[in-house]
């Protein structure tokens, strides 16, 4: 099996988020053994955000480490084990709501896919960034 | 005055997938729905909006530099005497959005102090006199509005965000010491006092912060409303929405910008909350901002008596209910208040045509102040409507989304923003109507 970021760099559709976790010097974490549970927003994701939303993060990078971390949990957890509970505590610090089982939503973005394993832990991967609040 | 068409008033509502609202104020929240504002789009409120903006980012211009300039350099001066009159370097501190060397340009213009205010400083109403005399004559750009603004943020707290945690922290504490006792560095008077009563110090160094957070707050929302003043004039806005929506882009492309506070003691920079906390400008600056200074605020002295004891201030907080949403905006016009001192400031840098526009209605000068006060609210539900649209892109759907489940989401959103115009002080119907002036 791969590593969470080798997944999504073989994926080839989480281009902006490699870019984020990157700048943001989170990769090497990211490649420890974790097990982590991280939701993947796609890069139309990124690419919805209204303009210069993603420019400012680049430029600033604990406030772009501190977003990503939102999309981040301790531990693997797969889709039947977070429906159980009605949000999670991210690595960020703020919770992420478990918002729907069927179909499976994660906050306000709705999972395109679910459940994927790797090394390190599971991905979960969204059509839409998530934002503490 | 172009009265609202009924159309204006009660937008179409875009989808029929789910009931119509019951809640009072579903006129309104059917119009949010339909991507509209609270304010109704007609074209005088669009005028009368945008005026506004331009007149407050001139005096806000000169808010965020000197809020900075306290943060930074005056700090713990124990006679801040001279605080108001702000250095000629904070006056050149180019601001981060606007001017070429800004990495992302939101106004077209210069990064120094604006001309006109730069007019104003010179001359006043009085005409050319030395510095200190416009100062102590009150001829001048209002300070005291921003601090009041500050103030309400620093008392009320725990409206979201990390920041005031953070300044009660081991880490916010040892930097704020390193900061004082470099600032009294060989002044042993200060230097003893600290240790005597050194939780009055971080008292003070706390103030400072959010002098500091206001500052950086402001540094950006001078050149957004510059922008849509000169968007308005080259006649880029078609509406109302259209100006809500330029405030919602806004949001989002700052919304990372780093909050922080550093000190400078000479050449020393002493970082008290550094950047890398993390803290951003919509966590822990624009959300808590709103929520202080729009809604809650406080009872202005002089204004109208209340008797706590008799329960006419609320027990808790977060039932504060003295912002510019719910003001009476002609008692609150008296002398030396707050939002008073802020009308004033704007009442110097007003488009010709608002200045047309309140002689046409009311009293004519004579109340223009109350009539830009209105205006002033007007604007402000707009800005709120932006707070409202951005924090449903971020959390919620789509308005076009087709899942009935999430249209409700949005509803219920929507409809608990709604409620906090209830109260029968709130003046959303008021602002419903072009007749309110």
């Amino acid at each position: 099996m791969a590593t969470i970021i080798e997944a999504a760099k073989s994926a080839g559709c989480f281009n902006t988020l490699l870019t984020a976790v990157e700048v943001a010097g989170l990769t090497a974490a990211l490649e420890s053994p974790g097990p982590f549970t991280v939701f993947a927003p796609v890069d139309d994701a990124f690419a919805a955000l209204p303009p210069g939303t993603v420019q400012t993060l680049v430029d600033n990078l604990p406030q772009l480490a501190r977003i990503l971390k939102f999309h981040v949990l301790a531990g693997a957890h797969r889709r039947e084990e977070l429906i159980t509970r009605p949000e999670w505590d991210s690595l960020e610090g703020a919770p992420v709501a478990i918002r729907r089982a069927e179909p499976f939503e994660v906050k306000n973005a709705s999972v395109l896919q679910a459940d994927i394993e790797c090394d390190n832990g599971i991905v979960h991967v969204l059509n839409r960034v998530i934002l503490p609040g | 005055m172009t009265p609202p068409t009924a159309a204006s008033l009660e937008a179409p509502r875009r989808s029929s997938l789910i009931p119509p609202s019951q809640h009072r104020w579903a006129d309104v929240i059917h119009r949010l729905e339909a991507g509209g504002s609270m304010l109704p789009d007609t074209p005088e409120n669009l005028m009368q909006i945008i005026g506004i903006y331009k007149a407050y980012a001139v005096p806000m211009d000169f808010y965020w530099r000197d809020l900075l300039y306290i943060a930074e350099r005056v700090f713990l001066n124990p006679l801040p005497a001279f605080k108001y009159l702000i250095s000629q370097e904070y006056l050149d501190l180019p601001n981060s959005y606007a001017g070429d060397q800004s990495k992302l340009r939101i106004w077209r213009g210069g990064e120094k102090a604006h001309p006109e205010l730069l007019e104003f400083m010179a001359k006043g109403e009085a005409g050319s006199m030395p510095k200190l005399l416009h100062h102590l004559w009150h001829d001048r750009i209002n300070m005291e509005f921003a601090e009041a603004c500050m103030q309400a943020m620093l008392w009320h707290q725990g409206m979201g965000g990390r920041f005031y945690d953070y300044l009660e922290t081991p880490a916010y504490r040892a930097n704020a010491d390193r900061a004082i006792k470099a600032y009294f560095r060989g002044n042993p008077v200060m230097l003893g006092l600290y240790k005597l009563f050194p939780e009055m110090f971080m008292e003070q160094v706390k103030q400072m912060s959010y002098y500091a957070n206001l500052g950086l707050f402001w540094e950006v929302m001078a050149p957004v409303f510059f922008e849509m003043s000169d968007i308005y004039d080259a006649g880029g806005f078609q509406g109302v929405p259209d100006a809500m929506n330029f405030l919602v882009n806004g949001i989002f492309a700052v919304a990372g910008r780093p909050i922080y506070h550093h000190v400078y003691v000479g050449d020393e920079c002493i970082e008290i909350i550094p950047k890398s906390e993390g803290f951003t400008w919509l966590y822990e600056a624009a959300l808590p901002y709103v929520e202080a200074v729009f809604y809650r605020t406080a009872p202005f002295r002089g204004t109208k008596s209340y008797n706590a004891q008799a329960g006419q201030v609320p027990a808790d907080q977060a039932d504060f209910h003295y912002g510019i949403l719910y003001a009476d905006v002609f008692p609150v016009g008296s002398a030396g208040i707050p939002p008073t001192l802020l009308m004033q400031d704007m009442l110097h840098f007003l488009p010709p045509y608002l200045q047309e526009l309140y002689k046409q209605h009311r009293r004519g000068e004579e109340d223009q102040l109350v009539q830009l006060g209105i205006a002033f609210q007007r604007s402000m539900y707009n800005v709120t409507s932006a707070v409202i649209q951005a924090l449903r892109t971020a959390l919620f759907y789509p308005l076009d989304d087709t899942d009935p489940e999430h249209l409700i989401a949005n509803r219920r959103f929507f409809e608990a923003q709604m409620d906090r115009f209830l109260r029968p002080e709130a003046r959303l119907g008021d602002i419903q109507t072009q007749d309110y002036r």
